[in-house]
């Protein structure tokens, strides 16, 4: 194989494992908004959280980040479920605006209560396999990314099972796509709203915790997160588990030969691109179609 | 030809549902026309195939010798044809008097100024009775007044040709009668007026000429006597779940 | 939420003498204010001035603008770039960036304003991070060094500008309402479809209304940069002055002329009180204060206000319509 095939597969290659990730990040988010129909400014700072949590675990009791995972998985469901049911929900039903700027203003909060807590350094998580990579013939696979990629699939492939197979999964699509029906057949909605924000919440903090292996951790890391989240979900289609992982992975491989071709600096200018591109020429995305949590 | 609206072969597909089947449809010069038919034959789709909400699948459109396709509900709106909703729709914070301005600004041939545009609306007010509550903001007004509010807003565009999709949906009889007289004081100057009705009585007693649809295909036309005997016609309505209401209360 | 019926307005002429004392006023100030006081007002005009220029796209017209400041940097970067490498006077390089601004909404406004909502929302401020990126990595801007402009040789000169912009943005935001552009936007704000069938035609009223919002944005992008004589990417294309700008809209009363003005005020010396506290409770307490305000005043203190006697139940009852 020539030198430059080798490198767009490699490039490939880094593009689907960052894509994993990215669809972790998202995916929460594309729950947030497809059922509560809120879009959550605050995502990124609860995936900074989940990295936090997995960094103090890791640098003071010593837990592999991976094992780490559900305990910031937990934390973030811990947080998630009383912001919602006591904060945001005050304000559920009103314009887009005013949910846009609390999650806004709870951004702020998190963040500088954070930077506050921990400092602006900037934090890693160094485990001895952090280095390390598998040789996949032409292709280095750093073990790392992949670990993170198959956590990603994995937690999609759960998230996805809960939603089409189990009650709680169908209460939610219920809320989702007609909440006065659902109101009426007795299902409690805003117990369903908060426990979908809390397991949104979940996600981004897993999210955080397979972030935290490969990137750099500071309080304000998040925004960048949710643009990621913001321009998956509109890519793969909106309320999709398939379409958000679908969305991250398109995202990464974008990204990465953007990087290739322009050079890192130009990254947010492609994720905006693509965004508008997709938003002008097939704004239901890739996958709107699929099962939607809106009807 | 003094058609103001020419349909020929109008068609509209949604995926493989065919809402619009072929459908001709002319209007001329300060007609009114009744459009009926049960539920789900497709008289909203023509509507707003008519209006450029919805793109034509097939067919030819033309408005006083200009062609629609392909313009914007707004285009299509200057160019003299008015519409009013099943819903109403205002706009809900802006006062009843700025309502009924917003036409009379940006129709094709506008009013000078804004201030000219409010003493018009004024004027329009009076027409439909509205007057005592033009400073209010439309969204204190009961549902009937909103439909005034909606034929007033119509009026204010200065149009040939207006749509009335079931303006006398939930009206008592004396309130149709009054609105049948509306109607026709609207159209002794020569507007034309396309009147989608399910209330019979008030088709029947204004229209010149009554267009049947069903199941998205015109399946009579004719004199509204004519078109009541038709068989095809009765058996359209009573072959269908939908019972024709002859006015509310009778 | 936004009334385009002023409640309580005061009658024509009252109000017009009102103005001019308040202009008078406000004009004979810095000589016999403080140098502090003197940047205490010239920030709070600043604000002024984001405010009532946000509300024009983003109350007014019902599109909220999350990325208003991509036009305070193209204002910065124009009259930084144009005073430091063409040498051209304050006033021309200002006047440049107020240009460009405009020239630039119109030309990305027909693409974002087809957009609604939360995809509008996200995609201006997509356009701002872009432009963020873009001032980073040319060298026409200095790249992530900035610019460095001349010092000015006294302060009260961005008084008077400012004041201007401030003059300027509030004028507009009370012809806005009485023109024909801004019936069009009204209408295109309360019920879209139903404005198209009474023949306005949205983008072009929306993008110019835009544009205005732009140009109030890039002139006062131009006196910061002058004011501060030091820009860079992250500071100028910086979305706290969007969002500050839209807080202290929604505060003051959105679609009212003077509302963004009076929120900028109340917040701004509210900032300033506690920034002299401590800059990092500043932070937290703007982040904390953003999420109270918006769920207890979502109309603005001025709806607090007119509930009269019984705020908390003007309170509650909002809270009842926004909640589950």
């Amino acid at each position: 194989m020539n030198a430059a095939a080798q490198i767009a597969l490699q490039n490939a290659v880094n593009g689907l494992l960052v894509g994993g990730t990215y669809a972790t990040v998202a995916v929460g988010f594309s729950l947030v908004w497809g059922v509560l129909n809120v879009v959550n400014l605050a995502h990124g700072a609860l995936v900074m959280l989940g990295a936090y949590v997995t960094y103090w675990l890791f640098t003071l009791y010593h837990v592999d980040p991976l094992l780490a995972l559900p305990a910031a998985g937990a934390a973030l469901f811990a947080l998630g479920y009383p912001l919602q049911r006591v904060v945001i929900n005050q304000v559920i039903r009103a314009s887009f605006l005013i949910t846009f700027l609390l999650t806004f203003g709870l951004d702020l909060l998190i963040t500088n209560l954070a930077l506050a807590a921990w400092t602006a350094d900037i934090r890693s998580v160094t485990t001895p396999y952090s280095g390390g990579s598998i040789a996949l013939g032409p292709v280095t696979v750093p073990i790392v990314r992949l670990a993170a990629l198959l956590t990603a699939i994995f937690v999609a492939a759960l998230l996805h099972l809960m939603m089409t197979r189990t009650r709680l999964g169908s209460a939610i699509r219920a809320t989702a796509s007609d909440q006065e029906a659902a109101r009426l057949m007795g299902i409690p909605i805003a117990h369903i709203y908060a426990l979908t924000f809390a397991i949104a919440a979940a996600t981004a903090g897993i999210a955080g915790g397979l972030i935290s292996l490969s990137f750099p951790v500071f309080p304000a890391m998040g925004p960048g997160y949710t643009l990621v989240a913001f321009v998956t979900c509109v890519l793969g289609g909106l309320g999709s588990v398939p379409g958000a992982f679908l969305g991250g992975l398109i995202l990464g491989l974008v990204q990465m030969y953007a990087a290739s071709w322009l050079g890192p600096n130009y990254d947010n200018i492609v994720a905006f691109t693509v965004l508008i591109l997709v938003l002008l020429v097939r704004p239901a995305g890739l996958l709107g179609r699929g099962y939607r949590f809106r009807g | 030809m003094t058609a103001v609206l020419q349909g020929q072969g109008l068609t509209k597909f949604f995926g493989r549902l065919v809402a619009v089947d072929h459908v001709n449809l002319s209007i001329e010069r300060g007609e009114i026309v009744g459009l009926i038919g049960p539920n789900g034959a497709g008289k909203s789709t023509l509507v707003n195939l008519i209006t450029g909400m919805e793109s034509l699948t097939d067919g030819t459109l033309s408005f006083d010798g200009r062609a629609l396709r392909g313009l914007s509900p707004s285009a299509i709106a200057r160019l003299g044809l008015a519409r009013t909703f099943q819903i109403a729709q205002p706009f809900r914070s802006m006062s009843v008097r700025g309502n009924v301005a917003v036409p009379a600004l940006f129709r094709s041939n506008p009013a000078e100024s804004v201030g000219a545009a409010l003493r018009e609306a004024d004027a329009v007010l009076e027409t439909v009775g509205l007057t005592a509550k033009g400073d209010l903001p439309a969204r204190v007004l009961t549902t009937p007044e909103l439909r005034r509010l909606e034929l007033a807003k119509a009026l204010a565009l200065r149009p040939r040709l207006m749509l009335l999709d079931e303006v006398m949906a939930g009206l008592t009889p004396a309130e149709v009668d009054t609105e049948m007289a509306m109607l026709r004081k609207i159209n002794a100057p020569g507007v034309a007026l396309l009147v989608i009705e399910h209330v019979l009585r008030a088709v029947m007693g204004l229209s010149h000429r009554v267009v049947v649809l069903h199941q998205g295909r015109k399946i009579a036309e004719g004199t509204p006597a004519n078109v009541t005997r038709d068989p095809q016609v009765i058996r359209a309505y009573l072959g269908s779940a939908a019972i024709p209401d002859s006015g509310a209360g009778s | 939420m936004i009334t385009a019926i002023r409640r309580h307005a005061l009658p024509g002429r009252s109000a017009g003498v009102l103005a001019v004392l308040a202009l008078g006023a406000a004009l004979a100030f810095p000589a016999v204010a403080s140098t502090y006081y003197i940047r205490l007002a010239t920030g709070i005009f600043m604000f002024g001035v984001l405010a009532s220029g946000w509300n024009l796209i983003g109350g007014y017209t019902g599109y909220p603008d999350f990325g208003a400041a991509a036009f305070l940097g193209i204002g910065a970067y124009t009259t930084g770039i144009l005073m430091v490498r063409a040498h051209a006077p304050f006033a021309a390089a200002l006047l440049a960036g107020g240009v460009l601004s405009i020239v630039t909404a119109l030309g990305i406004g027909v693409v974002l304003l087809r957009l609604r909502g939360h995809y509008f929302a996200i995609a201006t401020l997509g356009f701002m991070i872009v432009l963020r990126q873009l001032a980073a990595n040319l060298e026409l801007t200095g790249g992530g060094s900035g610019i460095n402009l001349p010092g000015a040789s006294t302060f009260t000169g961005f008084y008077y500008w400012m004041l201007a912009a401030l003059a300027l943005a509030v004028a507009a935001g009370i012809a806005l309402p009485r023109s024909r552009v801004g019936y069009a936007v009204a209408a295109i704000r309360e019920n879209q479809d139903a404005a198209q069938v009474l023949g306005i035609a949205p983008l072009r009223y929306k993008v110019l209304v835009y544009a205005a919002s732009a140009f109030f944005f890039g002139i006062v992008g131009g006196i910061y940069a002058y004011w501060f004589t030091f820009i860079d990417p992250p500071t100028v294309f910086n979305v706290d002055f969007t969002i500050q700008a839209a807080v202290m809209t929604l505060f003051g009363g959105p679609g009212t002329a003077l509302g963004p003005l009076a929120g900028a005020v109340v917040l701004k010396s509210l900032d300033t009180v506690l920034t002299n506290i401590s800059v990092f409770l500043h932070n937290v307490f703007f982040g904390a204060l953003v999420c109270l305000l918006v769920i207890f005043a979502p109309r603005g203190l001025a709806e607090i206000v007119r509930g009269g006697a019984s705020i908390a139940e003007t309170i509650r009852e909002q809270l009842r319509e926004s909640r589950i």
